[in-house]
C-alpha cells in the first residue's frame, strides 16, 4: 500500500448546539488526487476548514506523515506544508508572475537586502518549467486569463515547499482548454509526490482527474471509492443517502384557474449566457435550481431590474414592461431578496427599524415629507411580531441579530412593500433549522395569499418540500423543468452535473 | 413651559450624541477664557461664529458628499468662482440679486459637472475634483485677469458685514441652512439615503434607492453651498478675489472629519460638523487672541484633528 501523507481519525466538530462533523475517517495516500464529495451542508466545507486550520476540531486525531500534529491556525498548516487554493484568487494583478511566486519571499542579495531580481526570475522560470508550465515569468497576472492565473496561484503554494494541496472548485470560470493544462499540470505534480485534495461539483471532472473520492453526508464519511471502481450513478447515490424516495406525498396545486403573473419569453441579459423562457402563475411557488454559476443569480437580479436585457420580453400580468431599474421593479410590485444578506441585503449598522422599512420609506412620511419615527417603530414591531425576529428590538443594530433573524429582516423589507412578486435567491443559506422552518412557513403563506414566488436555491431538499414546479438551470439554461411528482433528489443532482 | 422643556430634551438628546466633541469644545473655552479676558465676552463670540460662517456652509454641502462616500476638494475654488460671477454679473447688470443668482448658477453647474463625471464617467471623486479645484480656480484667475474685481455697492455688504440686533448676518444665513440641513438630513428620506448609499451601494441598490441620482444631487448640494460661502466672502469684503477661499477645502473637511463623519461614507451627522466647525474657528480665534504665529497655529490644528480622530476611534473600539 503507498505512503499515507495524512490521516484523520474521528474528527468531530460542533458550531454551537449543531453538530457540523460527526466523527470522520479520512486518509490521503501520497501523490494521489483525492475527491471530497458531498450535497451541500455536507460538511466538506468544514472538514477543509480544519485541515488548513481555520476551525480547530473538537475532537480527534491529525496525522501528518505519521506524525500526529495540532492544527490550529493556518499556519500551522502551512508549517505542515499544506496549502489551499480557493476559489476567490490571492494574487496581486498589478505584480508579475515571478513576483507574485515569492511575494514575501523574495531572494535578496547582499547587506542592504535588495530583492536578486535575476534569481527571481531564473528560480520562478526553473518551477514553471519543472511542472511544464508556459507562463513567461515576466507577465503581469493582470494580462493572464482566470486559469493561468489559477496555475500560478498552485505554482506560488508549491514555491512554499507545499506537499498537500487543496483545490476548492479550481475550475471555476476555466474554459475547455484551461482545464485540460490544468489536469496535465495535476498529473505533472502526483508524479512529483504532491498530494491534492480535489473538491467539485462536476462529476466529469472528479472522474477524470481524481484516484478516490470520499463521500460525506450529514457531517459522517460515507464511504471512500477507488475512482475506477465506482459508477456516477453509485456515487449520487451515496451522497444523498436515503434510499431514493421515489415517491413524495406531495402532489401538484391545482393551479388551473390561476392567471399567468410573470412571463418571460427568450429574456436574455448580458451576464446571462442563454436566453431563458418560463411563466409563474398567481400563488405559484416556482425553484429554480443549478449549481454554482448556473446562472440562478444572474436571473434573480435581472427580473429585479438590476441588469440590462438584451433581448426577448418580460410580461407582467400578461402586459410587457421594461424593467431598467430596481424602481421599475418595485412599480411592477416585485420584491427581491438577495443571496448574500450583508453585501445586499442589509445595512448592518443601521437599526431594525430602518432596515425594515428603507424599501418603502414613502410609508412612514408624513404629509411634509418628514419621516414620522413612530410610525415607524409601530410598522416595524408589527413586521417584526409576525416574522417572529427574535429579540425584536428594532432600534437595535441589525449587525447584533443572528443569521436566521438577520434574515427575516431582509424578508421583512420586502414584504412591507407589498409585493406580487417575491424573488428569493438562497432564502435559507446559512441559517438554522428553526429560522429555516420559519421561512418555509412564510413562503407558503405568501402563496396562499396569491402571491407568485420564486425559489433560488442549490438545497434540492427545501425545493422539493416548497416547489410547485423546480427548474433546472445549468451554464445559464434551463435544461429541465419538473413537477412535484416526478421530482426526485437524483433527478435535480443529475440535471444539475449534467450526468 | 412643557412645550419648552420637551424641546430642551429634545436638544439634550441630539447633543448627548457629541459628548466628546462638546468636552473638547468647553475645555478649549476654558483654556482661552482664562489667557484672554476678552475672549468670553458676547462680541467675541458672536465674532466667531462670523468667522465660521462660510466654512460651516460649506460643510454642510460636504457632509451630504461624504455621507454618500465621496469627497469634493473643488469647494474653495468654488466660492471664489461663485464670488467673481457675482460680482461681474451684479456691475454689469446692476441688479444684486442677478448677482446673486449668477453665483448659485456657478454653483450648481460645477457640482453637477463633478457629479456627473464622478457617477457617470466612472472617474473617483477624489481625482475629479482635484482637476476642477485647479481647473475652476483657473478659470476665476483667467477670467479676472488675476486682478480682485472691487468697488462693488456698499449696500451689497449686508450679507457679509452687516448685523441684525447685534447677530451677524452671515451667521444667521449659516444657522438657517444649518437647520434646513438638519431637517432634511435627519428628518427626510433624503439622509436616509444618502447615509444608506455611502454604507452599502448595493444593498441601497437593490432597496429601490436611485444612488447615481444621489450622488449627482449631492454634489449639486455642496456646488450651492458654496456659491452661498462665496456670496457671502464677497459681500464681507467687497471685493471678489480669484483667490479667496484658497485652501478652504482643508477647513472644511476637517470640520466635518472632526464632526465625526467618516471618510467612507455612511457616518456622519449636522450637529457634529456643526461642532466640527465651531471647534476650528474657536482654536484659530483663540490663538489669534494669544497672538500665537499662524505658522505656528497649522500644527495646532492638525495635532487637535488628529487627536480628536484618534479619541473617538478609542472609544467606538471600547
Amino acid at each position: 500500500m503507498a505512503k499515507l501523507e495524512m490521516k484523520l481519525e474521528n474528527i468531530k466538530k460542533n458550531f454551537g448546539g449543531i453538530q457540523a462533523l460527526k466523527g470522520v475517517d479520512f486518509d490521503l495516500q501520497r501523490g494521489e488526487v483525492h475527491a471530497l464529495l458531498g450535497e451541500n451542508g455536507a460538511g466538506k466545507s468544514t472538514l477543509i476548514k480544519i485541515i488548513t486550520g481555520v476551525h480547530e476540531a473538537n475532537e480527534g486525531k491529525i496525522f501528518v506523515r505519521d506524525e500526529e500534529v495540532e492544527i490550529r491556525t493556518p499556519k500551522d498548516a502551512r508549517k505542515r506544508g499544506i496549502a489551499a487554493i480557493y476559489q476567490e484568487l490571492s494574487l496581486i494583478e498589478s505584480l508579475t508572475v515571478a513576483e507574485n511566486i515569492y511575494l514575501g519571499n523574495e531572494p535578496t542579495k547582499g547587506v542592504m537586502g535588495v530583492c536578486d531580481r535575476k534569481t527571481l526570475y531564473a528560480n520562478s522560470q526553473a518551477y514553471l518549467d519543472k511542472f511544464g508550465i508556459d507562463i513567461n515569468p515576466r507577465t503581469m497576472v493582470s494580462d493572464l486569463g482566470m486559469g493561468q492565473k489559477r496555475i500560478v496561484e498552485i505554482v506560488k503554494a508549491l514555491a512554499v515547499d507545499s506537499q498537500i494541496l487543496l483545490l476548492d472548485e479550481p475550475t471555476t470560470g476555466m474554459s475547455k482548454v484551461e482545464v485540460e493544462t490544468l489536469f496535465k499540470i495535476m498529473n505533472n505534480l502526483k508524479e512529483n509526490k504532491v498530494t491534492m485534495i480535489y473538491i467539485s461539483h462536476y462529476l466529469e471532472e472528479v472522474f477524470k482527474i481524481c484516484d478516490r473520492a470520499t463521500v460525506l453526508r450529514d457531517g459522517k464519511k460515507i464511504d471512500t471509492f477507488v475512482m475506477k471502481d465506482v459508477t456516477q450513478a453509485q456515487l449520487i447515490k451515496s451522497m444523498i443517502g436515503r434510499e431514493i424516495r421515489s415517491q413524495r406525498s406531495r402532489k401538484s396545486k391545482d393551479l388551473s384557474g390561476k392567471a399567468v403573473m410573470l412571463e418571460l419569453r427568450s429574456y436574455k441579459t448580458d451576464r446571462m449566457q442563454a436566453p431563458i423562457s418560463f411563466a409563474v402563475k398567481k400563488s405559484e411557488i416556482l425553484g429554480v435550481t443549478g449549481i454554482v454559476g448556473a446562472g440562478k443569480s444572474e436571473l434573480a437580479h435581472s427580473l429585479f431590474g438590476h441588469a440590462k436585457p438584451e433581448s426577448g420580453e418580460i410580461l407582467i400580468r400578461g402586459k410587457k414592461v421594461i424593467l431598467s431599474s430596481t424602481r421599475d421593479a418595485k412599480r411592477y410590485r416585485i420584491a427581491l431578496v438577495p443571496e448574500d444578506r450583508k453585501k445586499e441585503g442589509l445595512f448592518l449598522e443601521d437599526s431594525v427599524a430602518n432596515n425594515m422599512t428603507i424599501a418603502s420609506i414613502d410609508q412612514i412620511e408624513n404629509g411634509l415629507g418628514f419621516l414620522d419615527h413612530k410610525k415607524k417603530k409601530k410598522l416595524s414591531v408589527k413586521m417584526g411580531e409576525s416574522l417572529k425576529v427574535n429579540p425584536l428590538r428594532v432600534e437595535m443594530p441589525v449587525k447584533n441579530l443572528s443569521g436566521g433573524n438577520q434574515q427575516k429582516v431582509v424578508v421583512a423589507k420586502w414584504l412591507m412593500s407589498d409585493p406580487e412578486i417575491v424573488v428569493m435567491d438562497e432564502p435559507t443559506r446559512g441559517i438554522d433549522v428553526g429560522a429555516k422552518t420559519e421561512i418555509y412557513d412564510l413562503i407558503k403563506g405568501l402563496s396562499r395569499k396569491d402571491k407568485s414566488v420564486i425559489v433560488m436555491s442549490s438545497e434540492f431538499e427545501e425545493l422539493m418540500d416548497l416547489c410547485d414546479r423546480i427548474l433546472v438551470l445549468r451554464k445559464g439554461e434551463v435544461v429541465g423543468e419538473l413537477l412535484p411528482e416526478e421530482v426526485t433528489n437524483e433527478r435535480l443532482l443529475s440535471l444539475s452535473l449534467g450526468g | 413651559m412643557n412645550q419648552n422643556e420637551s424641546t430642551w430634551n429634545k436638544i439634550a438628546k441630539i447633543l448627548k450624541g457629541e459628548v466628546g466633541l462638546l468636552l473638547i469644545l468647553v475645555i478649549l473655552c476654558v483654556l482661552f477664557a482664562f489667557s484672554s479676558e476678552y475672549f468670553l465676552t458676547a462680541k467675541n463670540i458672536l465674532n466667531v461664529t462670523r468667522q465660521i460662517s462660510v466654512v460651516l456652509t460649506i460643510a454642510i454641502g460636504m457632509l451630504c458628499v461624504i455621507l454618500v462616500g465621496e469627497i469634493d476638494l473643488s469647494v474653495g475654488s468654488t466660492a471664489a468662482l461663485a464670488g467673481i460671477a457675482c460680482a461681474w454679473v451684479m456691475t454689469t447688470t446692476g441688479s444684486q440679486s442677478m448677482g446673486m443668482l449668477a453665483a448659485v448658477i456657478i454653483g450648481i453647474a460645477v457640482g453637477s459637472f463633478n457629479g456627473v463625471l464622478t457617477v457617470y464617467g466612472r472617474i473617483p471623486s477624489f481625482i475629479v475634483t482635484l482637476a476642477s479645484m485647479g481647473i475652476i480656480r483657473g478659470i476665476g484667475l483667467v477670467w479676472t485677469q488675476g486682478k480682485p474685481f472691487s468697488g462693488l455697492p456698499e449696500s451689497f455688504s449686508f450679507i457679509g458685514a452687516k448685523h441684525i440686533l447685534g447677530v451677524p448676518v452671515s451667521s444667521i444665513v449659516a444657522v438657517i441652512l444649518l437647520i434646513i440641513g438638519y431637517f432634511v438630513l435627519h428628518k427626510t428620506k433624503h439622509g436616509v439615503y444618502l447615509k444608506a448609499i455611502g454604507a452599502n451601494s448595493e444593498a441601497a441598490t437593490l432597496s429601490t434607492i436611485p444612488n447615481n441620482r444621489y450622488k449627482v444631487l449631492s454634489f449639486v448640494v455642496v456646488g450651492m453651498m458654496c456659491a452661498i460661502g462665496g456670496v457671502m466672502t464677497t459681500s464681507k469684503l467687497l471685493t471678489a478675489s480669484p483667490t479667496a477661499c484658497t485652501g478652504m477645502e482643508m477647513d472644511v473637511l476637517s470640520a466635518v472629519i472632526l464632526g465625526g463623519a467618516s471618510l467612507s461614507g455612511g457616518i456622519g451627522t449636522i450637529t457634529g460638523t456643526a461642532l466640527g466647525a465651531l471647534i476650528i474657528g474657536i482654536i484659530n480665534n483663540g490663538m489669534n487672541m494669544l497672538s500665537i504665529s499662524p505658522f505656528f497655529q497649522q500644527i495646532v490644528k492638525g495635532m487637535i484633528i488628529l487627536a480628536a480622530v484618534l479619541l473617538k476611534r478609542k472609544n467606538s473600539k471600547a
